[in-house]
């Protein structure tokens, strides 16, 4: 996903040489092509320095500049908030700010490598665009509509390499909903919310109740800030909803879903919000974490089970 | 510099210290001490032909650049802008009122002001930014930077520092205004800063010392500032006095972020007009 990203941002900077990536000691193969091609006009870095890095961009963009700015994700968000708040929300410099590795991305890296509060922190910043890909179709796509934007924006890039959830729900049934920031998978009067790496386990979730002649739907959320009208009238569509997310559940996805459906007087009810009670580390694999956390396949039919039963 | 021009901007700046404190004490808020050190400095900057600018054109691409880093500082560079025309001088009534343009901490929605500051360790790292985009586009534009010295407490300002001197941004002049002293009161007694100079140089600048309440000294920091063969950021260290011109309030510990009320207003206004009339110029 991340590869995808870059290398549709290289595209984009070889047409426009106002775009500038800047980078906090990053190493990928897709950000090669730009230290080989771009090195000391359209990048650079700033060393193991976010505050730093954020501040520059902010006197690149206010200049003209189109920046790119990439760290791993716990450093670009949290290390850096008030210099986003600062130059994102008072002063509306939009910078792009791309982080990788949300949620348990990181598994075996650790505690100071997982996170798990960025969706609620950086909704709190006005102005900001957030978006959250949960392949690599929707990662290229936003790419772009970033770059386009005359707004600030963060992106969460997952470092694990997730499948194009294309085949089984064509792009093309979905474009206009794309454009909207999220995808429909299914129908039914549930439906689950979910953003990421998570909608993959949500549409495991859906085949397990397929396969029992229940069917529910599957609401990708890629676009968390702002929430389109579109999105708003399509969730208005089900009945029910249950949120899932890696994510603490404290401002996190569910929370912007039960605030949508208060603020707009949506008749949609929000049944059961799934994801991080609170925060303790394990190691193991993702999917350990993930049992532990009871945001698993499993631990989620047996939430659903006690609504639909 | 002639001597009657050195005079003509010392007066100048005493007069805009009497503005800044006549507006702070109207409003009963602002942060005199901390304007007052950096006075001569701002001056200078804008009145003595240092900084390109247009006042009915903030924007002018090839302006120089100033970045108040200590945003505190606002109320004088609110009445140096004011002075050199960037907008009109009635706003200075409004200060921190109801119909107010600008409150204490500096606002880039007034015409002149380039960012919004006040968090301390900000501004150096936005100037390398805008610095680094006139390399990018070979743009001949200069970015000057004033930070407080006890803002160099902040970690980021020497991130920012390697960062200036690692791309070598010699068309970059931070400044220093080196009071002393920050809230509870001197540095050296809370966190120490010195050896300064030698803590700038390691970061791989070139560094001046001056008294910052010369106009004269400031002139010979800055004669040669557009002299791009020197391959370093340049920071001018310019000693002062927190408080400069109230004399009760120099170097006084727990006034910062303040504005004399009721009978301290008349006097601190008494002495800074003893000050002004002194006649030391040099």
């Amino acid at each position: 996903m991340r590869d995808t990203f870059w290398d549709r941002i290289y595209d984009i900077a070889k047409e426009d040489r106002d775009l500038v990536l800047i980078d906090a000691d990053m190493g990928a193969p897709s950000l090669d092509k730009f230290r080989e091609d771009f090195n000391g006009r359209q990048y650079f870095s700033t060393g193991i320095a976010e505050q730093n890095m954020i501040a520059v961009a902010g006197g690149l963009a206010k200049e003209g500049k189109k920046v790119f700015t990439y760290a791993i994700a716990p450093f670009i968000t949290s290390r850096c908030h008030e210099f986003t708040k600062l130059n994102c929300g008072l002063m509306k410099i939009p910078i792009n700010l791309v982080g990788v590795g949300p949620g348990f991305s990181y598994d075996d890296s650790g505690p100071t490598h997982h996170l798990t509060e960025d969706i609620s922190i950086m909704r709190a910043i006005p102005n900001l665009e957030i978006y959250c890909p949960s392949d690599n179709l929707i990662a290229k796509r936003l790419a772009k509509k970033m770059y386009c934007s005359e707004n600030p924006a963060y992106i969460r890039l997952d470092r694990e390499i997730l499948p194009n959830l294309s085949d089984q729900n064509g792009i093309s049934k979905n474009r206009e909903k794309i454009q909207a920031g999220f995808r429909e998978f299914g129908k039914g009067d549930l439906a689950i919310v979910s953003t990421g790496n998570m909608v993959h386990t949500a549409l495991e979730v859906q085949k397990y109740y397929s396969d029992k002649n229940i069917p529910i739907g599957v609401l990708d959320l890629h676009q968390l800030k702002p929430i389109s009208e579109e999105f708003k009238k399509n969730m208005s569509g089900y009945k029910n909803l249950v949120s899932l997310e890696e994510h603490l559940l404290d401002g996190g996805l569910g929370s912007i879903i039960a605030e949508t459906i208060i603020d707009n007087n949506l008749l949609v009810n929000l049944k059961k919000r799934i994801g991080l009670v609170d925060y303790v580390y394990a190691y193991g694999g993702r999917k350990n974490i993930q049992e532990l956390y009871k945001i698993d396949e499993k631990s989620v039919i047996n939430e659903i089970d006690k609504l639909i039963n | 510099m002639e001597k009657e021009q050195i005079i003509k901007l010392q007066r100048k700046a005493n007069d805009f210290r009497e503005e800044t404190l006549d507006m702070c004490i109207d409003a009963g808020t602002g942060h005199v001490t901390s304007s007052f050190s950096c006075a001569e400095i701002l001056t200078s900057l804008y009145s003595g032909n240092i900084l390109k600018y247009k006042s009915d054109e903030p924007k002018w691409d090839k302006r120089d650049r100033f970045i108040l880093s200590k945003g505190q500082a606002s109320p004088i560079l609110y009445v140096t802008l004011a002075n050199a025309g960037f907008f009109p001088k009635d706003w200075l009534n409004t200060f921190c009122k109801k119909e107010a343009k600008f409150g204490v901490h500096l606002q880039n929605t007034v015409p002149g002001v380039e960012y919004s500051t006040g968090s301390l360790g900000h501004g150096l790292g936005l100037g390398a930014g805008v610095t680094l985009r006139a390399k990018i586009d070979k743009k001949n534009y200069h970015t000057f930077v004033l930070l407080g010295d006890a803002e160099l407490q902040e970690g980021s300002n020497w991130e920012s520092a390697m960062f200036a001197s690692s791309y070598n941004l010699n068309n970059l002049t931070a400044i220093v205004d080196r009071n002393g002293y920050g809230v509870l009161g001197a540095t050296e007694d809370i966190v120490k800063l010195n050896p300064l100079e030698k803590k700038f140089r390691s970061f791989g600048w070139d560094v001046k010392t001056i008294d910052g309440h010369s106009i004269k000294e400031f002139y010979e920091a800055t004669n040669n500032f557009r002299d791009y063969k020197r391959g370093k950021p340049l920071v001018i260290i310019a000693e002062t006095v927190k408080g400069k011109g109230i004399k009760s309030w120099e170097n006084k510990a727990l006034v910062h972020g303040m504005a004399p009320k009721g009978e301290d207003a008349i006097k601190l206004k008494g002495e800074l007009k003893k000050y002004s009339s002194r006649g030391e110029y040099e």
